[in-house]
C-alpha cells in the first residue's frame, strides 16, 4: 500500500530490540498482574496483511453530554409530548422543519433539511442498548468502546484503526481534530494517533531545530511512559511534516464561521475542527476515521435557548463542511455520523431543562447515505420504569453499517459480534 | 536487547549524608545513583521483579529511592512545585518524617485578596482569575496547599462558562484552600452549598416539586460513592431530598451597561463578603425518601451522613488521591487500607494524606516517576525552577493546548491523570512552553547542571545526558532540562 514511513519505520526498528520486552509483558499477565502500557511491543501485533482497502473516509461528531433527541427529531403529532414538557413541547413542535407528517427536525438544522431534500440523510430513531446507565462516562465508554459490559478498554475506532489500516504506519490515518487528547473512541495502544487542537499554531516554536532536538530527546525513552512519549513526539513530527506540505494546497470552499456565537460551549470550536477535518481530506494525507466532538448537550436546565444554539452550531459547521467536501469533488467518500452517550428524559424538570434519558437518534450525512427514517420511533407513552424512552436498534447495529458497508472492514472482528444491520447507505461495500 | 552506550557522568558522586549537611553535598547526595552507574538499567536482569515491570521500551529509571535524600526530593515534588535550593536544604537537613509534619501542619498561605471579584455580577474576566491563582502559585511558601487546591479544583471540579459568575469561582477557589486539610463531612456541606457549585451542577433551579437531577447524581458518582454503589432511584430520592438550595442574596443590585452601542443595560448582584447558598424551605421537597436503603425525612447533612456510612466513600477517595501522589495503579489492597486510615478518622483528610506520604508504597521503588504532572505542575515547577517572576501570563495561555486551563476543565469528572496527558498535541504544546518561558528570562539562568540534579535527581536517560552534554550554552541545556521526558514526570 502506501510507502512506509516515520513511526511504522521506528516501530519495526524498536521490535527487532524488544523482544524481552514482550516476553516480560506476557509473563507478567501469566502472573495475573495489570498489563503495562506496553505500545511498541503489542505494535508487534498491528502488521496487518489484508486490511481495508477502499478509501472512504469517516468522520463521528461527538455530541457530548447527552443530545436531547426529542428535540432534534421531534415527534410532531404526539399530544403526551406536550403533557411531558409543557415548557419545552410548545415552540419546538410548531416551529420543526417537517420531513413528513409525523416528524420535524429542530428548526435550526435548516442546512440538515436542505440536505435531507437532497437526499443526503439518513435517521436511525431510538438507538440505544439493553439495561442503559445514565452516568455520562459510564455511557461514554459503552458508546466508545462499543461493550455494554463494560470489559473493552479499546475504543472501536481505535480497534478499527490498529485491525484495518495501521499496516499503513502512517500517523494520520486517524485523527481527532480540535482536541488535546486521544477521545475513547480512538483509542487503542496498537494504533498511531494524531491529535491536533488547533492546525494553526500545531508545531514547535523553534522550527526544525527544536523538532530534531526533540526527536533525539524522545528516543527509547524509559519508563511506564517511555514508549507513549517516544509514540507521540515521533507523530508529532511525522505530522507536522504532512502538514507542511498539505496546508499550501487547501483553500476553504465554504464558510466556517461561527455566527452562532456559542458561549458555554465555545471551548469545542466545532467548525475549525471539521475544517482542519476537510484539509485532511482534501489534501490526501490518507486519513481515513476522524472524530470532532461539540461539547454542551448536558441541558439540565434552560434547554429552550441553550439546545437551540447548539443545533444551529452544528447545522452551519456540518452544512460548511458538507459544502467544502462536495466543492472539493470529495463528498461522495465521506459519511458523517453522530453520537451522543444517551438522550434525554421525556419529562421535563424544574429548571426548564431535561435529565439523562436513554435512547435518541443519531444523523447520518453525507453521499454515501440513503435517505430516510430508520430504526423505530420510540413511544412516548410506553416508557421504561425510570420515565425513559426505550430502544429499538442497538448502537452496536449503526456501527456494523459504518465498518461493513462503509469502511469495508470485518465488523464482526472489530465489534467481537454480529449485528443486524440498519441499511442507510446507498451502496454498501461487499465484504 | 541493545542500549545505548553509557552516557558520560556530568557530575561527581558526593558520598550519602544524613543529618546537617551542606547544600552543596545535598545536591550531589540526591545523584549520588544514577548516572555514575548509567542511569537505566535493563529490565531484562530483572525478570524477578516482575511485580514492578513497568517498561515500554524495555528500561526503567533507576530508582534513587533507597536513599533519605532522594525520598524527600519526590515528596517535594509531589506536593510542592518544585522547590529552591534553601527550601530544599532545609527538608534534607529536617529529614523525611519532620519534612511531611511540616508539610502537613503549615498553615496554608492565603493569596491576595482580588480586586476584580466585587465587579457586579463576577463579570471579569477568567484570565484574570487564572492569573491571580497561577501567580500565587509561583510565589506562594505554602505550595503543597495550592497542591490540594489544584486537586479539589479538579475533584470537586465547576467550570466557568456554565457558572457564568467569576466572583462566585473565586470564592469557590477560596473555600477548596480553606478546606484542603480539614474533614470530607463538612466540606460536603460547603460544595452542595457554593455558589458556583450551585449553578454548576443546578441545585439552585431544583425544586422538591420537580427536582434536577444533576447534583444528586454527581455527588455519588463523581464526588463520593462511585458508579455502581447506588440505584437510579437513590439518584431521585436525594434529588429530592437535596432540593431548595438557592444562591445567596446581593448585598445591592448594580445597574450596568452590557452593550454600550445598543445601551442594554442589566441589573447585576454585587458582594460584599463571601458567602454560601441559602436555603427556601418553600421548595424544599416535603415528604419522606427512601435513601440508600433508609427511609425517613432527610435534610442535606442528612443525604451527606448517608453518603459517608458507605464503604466505598472512603475508598473512592483514597482511590483519586493515590493516583494523583503515588501511583496511576494503586493495588486494591493499598487503596484500602487508605480508605480503612480515612474512614477511622471520621473523614480528617490531614490523617488520609499522613497515610499517603508514610506509607511504604509512596517511597517504593515501583513509585519512582510513575507519575505524569499536570500542566499546570509541570509550567509552574518549570517557571520557579527558573527563578522566573515574569511568567505568569505564559503560564496561563499556555495550558489550554496541553489540556489544562484553570476554572475551565473538560468536563465533571474533572482532568484525566498521568497517561492521558501524553497525545500528539499536548507534548508539542509541553515542549512549547519551556521555549516561550526560556524567551521570556532575561538575564542569568540559574545554574543548569544543578538542575538536572537537584530536579531531575541525576537520573537521566542516555538521550538527555547526551543532549545535556552536547549543549552549548546554559539556555540550552535549561530547555533540555525542562523538555526532558524527566522532567514531565514526578
Amino acid at each position: 500500500m502506501t510507502k512506509e514511513i516515520g513511526i511504522n519505520q521506528l516501530k519495526r526498528r524498536d521490535f527487532l530490540k524488544a523482544g524481552l520486552v514482550f516476553g516480560a509483558g506476557a509473563a507478567g499477565l501469566a502472573a495475573g498482574y495489570a498489563a503495562v502500557p506496553d505500545a511498541f511491543a503489542r505494535a508487534v501485533y498491528a502488521a496487518k496483511k489484508n486490511g481495508a482497502a477502499n478509501d472512504n473516509v469517516l468522520v463521528m461528531i461527538q455530541l457530548a453530554g447527552g443530545n436531547d433527541g426529542l428535540r432534534t427529531l421531534v415527534p410532531l403529532g404526539d399530544p403526551k409530548l406536550h403533557d411531558l414538557r409543557p415548557k419545552l413541547a410548545g415552540p419546538m413542535v410548531s416551529q420543526a422543519l417537517p420531513l413528513n407528517a409525523d416528524f420535524g427536525l429542530n428548526h435550526h438544522l435548516g442546512g440538515i433539511k436542505g440536505l435531507w431534500d437532497k437526499g443526503k440523510v439518513a435517521i436511525v430513531q431510538g438507538v440505544g442498548y439493553p439495561n442503559p446507565t445514565f452516568s455520562h462516562f459510564e455511557s461514554i465508554r459503552i458508546w466508545e468502546t462499543g461493550d455494554p459490559t463494560r470489559r473493552q478498554v479499546d475504543g472501536w475506532l481505535g480497534r478499527t484503526l490498529a485491525k484495518a489500516y495501521d499496516s499503513n504506519g502512517h500517523p494520520l490515518t486517524g485523527c481527532a481534530c480540535g482536541a488535546t487528547d486521544v477521545p475513547g473512541a480512538l483509542r487503542d495502544l496498537q494504533a498511531t494517533m494524531t491529535v491536533i487542537q488547533n492546525q494553526k499554531t500545531f508545531g514547535f516554536t523553534g522550527g526544525s531545530e527544536v523538532e530534531a532536538a526533540v526527536g533525539a530527546l524522545y528516543k527509547g525513552t524509559p519508563g511506564i511512559y517511555g514508549a507513549l512519549f517516544d509514540t507521540a513526539i515521533a507523530t508529532a513530527n511525522d505530522t507536522i511534516a504532512t502538514l507542511r506540505t498539505s496546508s499550501t494546497s487547501y483553500q476553504p470552499m465554504a464558510d466556517y464561521t461561527d455566527k452562532v456565537k456559542l458561549v458555554y460551549s465555545s471551548k469545542n470550536q466545532l467548525a475549525a475542527a471539521l475544517q482542519l477535518a476537510a484539509e485532511l481530506i482534501v489534501t490526501g494525507t490518507g486519513v481515513k476515521l476522524l472524530h470532532v466532538t461539540l461539547g454542551g448537550f448536558d441541558t439540565h436546565y434552560t434547554e429552550l435557548n441553550r439546545h437551540d444554539d447548539l443545533m444551529g452550531y452544528l447545522d452551519s459547521a456540518v452544512s460548511a463542511f458538507y459544502q467544502d467536501l462536495a466543492s472539493h469533488g470529495k463528498a461522495d467518500k465521506v459519511l458523517i455520523a453522530t453520537w451522543s452517550e444517551f438522550g434525554r428524559r421525556p419529562k421535563e424538570n424544574a429548571s426548564g431543562g431535561t435529565d439523562h434519558g436513554a435512547a435518541a437518534p443519531l444523523l447520518l450525512i453525507g453521499d454515501p447515505v440513503k435517505s430516510g427514517l430508520f430504526g423505530a420511533e420510540p413511544s412516548l407513552t410506553n416508557l421504561d420504569s425510570t420515565g425513559n424512552l426505550q430502544y429499538a436498534v442497538d448502537f452496536r447495529s449503526v456501527y456494523q453499517e459504518i465498518l461493513g458497508g462503509h469502511l469495508g472492514a470485518d465488523a464482526n472482528e472489530i465489534l467481537g459480534g454480529s449485528y443486524d444491520r440498519v441499511q442507510f447507505l446507498k451502496a454498501p461495500v461487499a465484504v | 536487547m541493545a542500549l545505548a552506550p553509557l552516557p558520560e557522568p556530568i557530575t561527581e558522586v558526593a558520598p550519602p549524608s544524613r543529618k546537617g549537611i551542606t547544600r552543596r553535598q545535598a545536591l550531589a547526595a540526591a545523584v549520588a545513583t544514577g548516572v555514575g552507574v548509567g542511569a537505566v538499567r535493563l529490565l531484562g536482569g530483572a525478570m524477578q521483579n516482575i511485580t514492578r515491570s513497568k517498561t515500554s521500551s524495555g528500561i526503567d529509571w533507576v530508582s534513587p529511592l533507597s536513599r533519605e535524600a532522594a525520598q524527600i526530593m519526590q515528596l517535594l515534588r509531589r506536593t510542592s512545585f518544585g522547590y529552591t535550593p534553601a527550601q530544599l536544604e532545609a527538608a534534607l537537613s529536617d529529614g523525611y518524617g519532620k519534612t511531611v509534619d511540616r508539610l502537613l501542619e503549615t498553615k496554608p498561605v492565603e493569596p491576595p485578596v482580588l480586586a476584580a471579584a466585587s465587579t457586579p455580577g463576577g463579570r471579569f474576566g477568567v484570565a484574570e482569575l487564572q492569573q491571580w491563582w497561577i501567580d500565587h502559585m509561583l510565589t506562594t511558601t505554602t505550595p503543597f496547599a495550592e497542591r490540594m487546591t489544584l486537586f479539589w479544583h479538579g475533584h470537586f471540579t465547576s467550570d466557568y462558562r456554565k457558572t457564568g459568575n467569576n466572583t462566585f469561582m473565586y470564592w469557590q477557589n477560596l473555600t477548596w484552600r480553606r478546606m484542603a486539610l480539614t474533614n470530607l463531612r463538612p466540606m460536603l456541606l460547603e460544595v452542595t452549598t457554593d455558589p458556583a457549585m450551585l449553578r454548576y451542577l443546578d441545585l439552585a433551579t431544583s425544586t422538591g416539586q420537580s427536582p434536577n437531577e444533576n447534583y444528586s447524581r454527581e455527588l455519588m458518582e463523581l464526588f463520593t460513592m462511585g458508579a455502581g454503589n447506588y440505584t437510579e432511584e437513590d439518584v431521585r430520592q436525594s434529588a429530592r431530598a437535596l432540593a431548595g438550595w438557592q444562591e445567596p442574596p446581593a448585598d445591592m443590585i448594580a445597574t450596568v451597561t452590557v452593550d454600550k452601542v445598543k445601551m442594554v443595560t442589566q441589573k447585576l448582584p454585587v458582594y460584599s463578603n463571601q458567602r454560601p447558598g441559602v436555603f427556601n424551605q418553600r421548595r424544599a421537597y416535603k415528604g419522606t425518601v427512601t435513601y440508600l436503603g433508609r427511609t425517613g425525612t432527610l435534610d442535606t447533612q442528612g443525604v451527606i451522613d448517608r453518603i459517608l456510612a458507605q464503604n466505598a466513600t472512603a475508598t473512592l477517595i483514597a482511590t483519586k488521591v493515590a493516583q494523583h501522589f503515588v501511583t496511576s495503579q494503586p493495588l486494591p489492597a493499598y487503596v484500602a487500607r487508605l480508605g480503612d486510615a480515612f474512614r477511622k478518622s471520621q473523614y480528617d483528610i490531614k490523617t488520609l494524606m499522613r497515610a499517603v506520604f508514610t506509607s511504604p508504597e509512596f517511597t517504593a521503588d515501583a513509585s519512582y516517576r510513575s507519575l505524569l504532572k499536570s500542566p499546570i505542575e509541570f509550567m509552574v515547577h518549570g517557571a520557579r525552577a527558573l527563578g522566573a517572576t515574569n511568567l505568569t501570563k505564559v503560564v496561563a495561555a499556555s495550558g489550554s493546548g496541553m489540556g489544562q486551563s484553570l476554572f475551565d476543565p473538560p468536563d465533571v469528572n474533572g482532568w484525566p491523570s498521568n497517561a492521558a496527558w501524553i497525545s500528539s498535541n499536548t507534548v508539542v504544546e509541553r515542549v512549547n512552553f519551556v521555549t516561550r518561558a526560556l524567551a521570556q528570562v532575561k538575564g542569568s539562568l540559574p545554574s543548569a547542571t544543578d538542575a538536572s540534579r537537584s530536579h531531575l535527581d541525576g537520573v537521566l536517560s542516555p538521550q538527555t545526558a547526551k543532549l545535556l552534554n552536547q549543549a552549548p550554552d546554559e539556555r540550552t541545556r535549561w530547555f533540555v532540562t525542562l523538555a526532558s521526558p524527566e522532567f514531565q514526570l514526578k
